[in-house]
């Protein structure tokens, strides 16, 4: 296979992030008044990020326009680099909706490919458009040229970049009116100029422009790393053999803790709470959670349910509480913009959780079934929630 | 001095267990209500509703028509709520057949079946303290369990509905608001039994003035309740408590 490096293109993640907007001319305005990002309807109507929005409501005057929430779409983001992740080592995600997996040394890089198709429909609601070539400069190229759904894999690099206009390289506006002054207007004229006479003309971007024009990728890949939360502590000094002692100290972490990964937009799949016991070995439990955990409240209920029922062996002199594995927690926020009941997401992990200790038949769901039948039982099944 | 002193213990109180453990009462946040739907209920509560962030009782004898109103009350809560919630016993047996027939939207309607009361408390708690919309429990509740449903409840906004036959006195001190159901008779209808006929009285209230009651005919509902039915039907009394036939209706029993 010629291509390391698949690039799957969906719409910008404010839009993505809407599927309500889906198929319908829409434009995203940023804070300074300008187009962030427009849908495909709006684009064909001449819309181009940068537009101010007045010039965007007079080019496209049927599109639904509305703001940014740069919080929400990075948390979005960060969620789509979580599942990515597990296909790839090295991945990264950019808001304005390109995703790309370096699928070097992979086993199976055909099946990689296809789950991260899976994971960005799902994310996008749209099939996106797949290119796999050597670099992400012209994997991300092949990728604009693709059907929806389908994957552009480029083999011949150069012959591929060659006779693309040269609008592709990321160069500002008198940039590329240098170029085409210089009567470079393809990017195989770009390559056969040659670095160092484009950085004389252009400085750096110049030099960066002629070897992205070659395939030779200068720009890497800015890998997504998995989010790390330290662990909250408590050193008991003198050591402490109240239960609601420890409760109030693991209230405090479990806050201390939910702050962290508040900041970091993430919730706790695994949860480790160790105690340090006074001559003798330290105790410890741990658990993984179907729902990740968040917040104090949910954090600390977990933890509680835990203390009440632990008999330290001697007097605790340390609480730690640790959250060794995380994942990107923006799904839990889609209610912060969904609007409805603002703790259902809560309340369904609420509800796992005592599936988990109890049994799934500790919390059911209602169907209806036979709706006339005179046997009571026989009317709504009830089916584990 | 002993100002300062007294400053300084509620500096105490406030890094111990937090600012919401002592509050000046005039910040006190005023009691807010969620409206059942059903003009006695909520005429009986003082405040046009049952109060969210409380834990609130409906008790009474058996056959008084405790479930038939409760149900009501939750088939409204599954209509305005993401998630309502039946805690009940596996014994029981909850039928969503009633709420269905009162419009419940089952789609937000979840019933946790505990296996013992000491589940059914942890479930109430997990719930209330999640956000629960609304949480109706058909089970006895064990008192270790009643505290932290309160301030669960607090904390979220949370509604939380007990039905009791009698009700501890932990649950009763406990609750915020509550009802007592108090049968008088049957209602008949076309020679066969209609439902009961009972006064609904607010024996317990923290948030507004107790003793307010209303008679209540509650129907077993037979068919689809028709949008804007009244229900349960509520029988005027006069002043010396005699109860006068609804209009159009059999005459009272």
């Amino acid at each position: 296979m010629a291509g390391r490096v698949c690039c799957g293109l969906i719409p910008h993640l404010e839009l993505a992030r809407r599927p309500e907007l889906t198929g319908a001319p829409a434009v995203v305005g940023g804070g300074d008044g300008r187009v962030l990002a427009a849908s495909a309807e709006a684009m064909a109507a001449g819309v181009r990020p940068g537009l101010t929005l007045r010039q965007a409501e007079a080019l496209c005057p049927a599109a639904a326009i509305v703001g940014a929430d740069p919080v929400a779409t990075s948390r979005l983001a960060e969620r789509i680099a979580a599942q990515l992740y597990d296909l790839a080592p090295e991945v990264e995600v950019r808001l304005d909706g390109r995703a790309w997996l370096d699928l070097t040394g992979l086993p199976l890089p055909g099946r990689a490919i296809a789950a991260a198709r899976r994971c960005l429909r799902a994310a996008a609601g749209v099939e996106p458009r797949l290119g796999l070539a050597a670099g992400p400069f012209a994997a991300a190229l092949a990728a604009t040229r693709a059907r929806p759904g389908r994957l552009l894999q480029v083999e011949d690099v150069p012959a591929f970049l060659s006779p693309l206009p040269v609008a592709e390289l990321d160069l500002d506006a008198e940039q590329l009116e240098r170029l085409d002054l210089l009567g470079l207007r393809t990017l195989g004229a770009v390559a056969a100029l040659g670095p160092r006479q484009l950085e004389s003309q252009l400085g750096k971007a110049g030099r960066t422009a002629a070897l992205l024009a070659r395939g030779e990728e200068p720009l890497p890949l800015a890998p997504w790393r998995p989010l790390l939360v330290p662990g909250a502590r408590c050193q008991l000094e003198p050591p402490v053999d109240d239960r609601e002692a420890l409760l109030f100290v693991a209230r405090g972490l479990c806050g201390d803790l939910a702050g962290a990964l508040g900041d970091r937009g993430a919730g706790a799949r695994k949860v480790r709470v160790r105690l340090g016991v006074e001559d003798a070995p330290e105790e410890s439990r741990e658990s993984v959670v179907r729902h990740p955990l968040s917040s104090a409240a949910e954090l600390f209920g977990l933890v509680s349910s835990w203390l009440r029922e632990w008999r330290p062996a001697a007097p605790v002199t340390e609480v730690t509480i640790e959250v060794p594995e995380l994942e990107a927690a923006g799904r839990r926020q889609l209610r912060l913009w969904m609007g409805g009941d603002g703790s259902a997401e809560e309340v369904r992990a609420a509800l796992e959780r005592l599936q988990d200790r109890h049994g799934v038949e500790v919390a059911l769901a209602v169907r209806r079934a036979l709706g006339t039948s005179p046997l009571a039982g026989q009317r709504h099944l009830l089916v584990p929630a | 001095m002993p100002r300062e002193k007294l400053q300084h213990a509620i500096g105490a109180i406030h890094v111990r267990f937090g600012g919401h453990a002592l509050v000046h009462a005039a910040r006190l946040p005023a009691a807010r209500p969620w409206p059942t739907g059903l003009p006695a209920v909520d005429r009986l509560s003082g405040i046009g509703g049952l109060p969210r962030g409380r834990v609130s009782v409906l008790q009474g004898a058996l056959g008084a028509g405790k479930l038939s109103l409760a149900l009501a009350v939750l088939a409204t809560a599954t209509r305005e709520h993401a998630h309502a919630v039946v805690i009940d016993r596996r014994h029981r047996r909850f039928d969503p057949w009633i709420p269905d027939r009162m419009g419940a939207d089952l789609g937000a309607l979840t019933v946790v079946r505990p296996p013992t009361p000491a589940v059914a408390g942890e479930a109430a708690v997990a719930l209330a303290r999640a956000g629960a919309g609304f949480t109706l429990v058909l089970e006895e509740l064990p008192e270790p369990a009643l505290g932290p449903l309160e301030s669960a409840a607090a904390r979220s906004g949370s509604v939380v509905l007990v039905v009791a036959v009698g009700g501890g006195r932990a649950l009763a001190h406990a609750s915020s608001l509550t009802l007592e159901l108090e049968l008088l008779g049957w209602e008949p209808a076309r020679g066969r039994l209609a439902g009961p006929r009972s006064v609904l009285r607010c024996v317990k209230n923290k948030l507004a003035a107790p003793g307010a009651e209303a008679e209540l005919v509650l129907r077993y509902p037979r068919g689809p309740r028709l949008p804007g039915a009244e229900w349960p039907r509520e029988v005027e009394r006069t002043p010396a408590g005699v109860v006068e036939p609804w209009p159009g209706a059999s005459a009272a029993v």
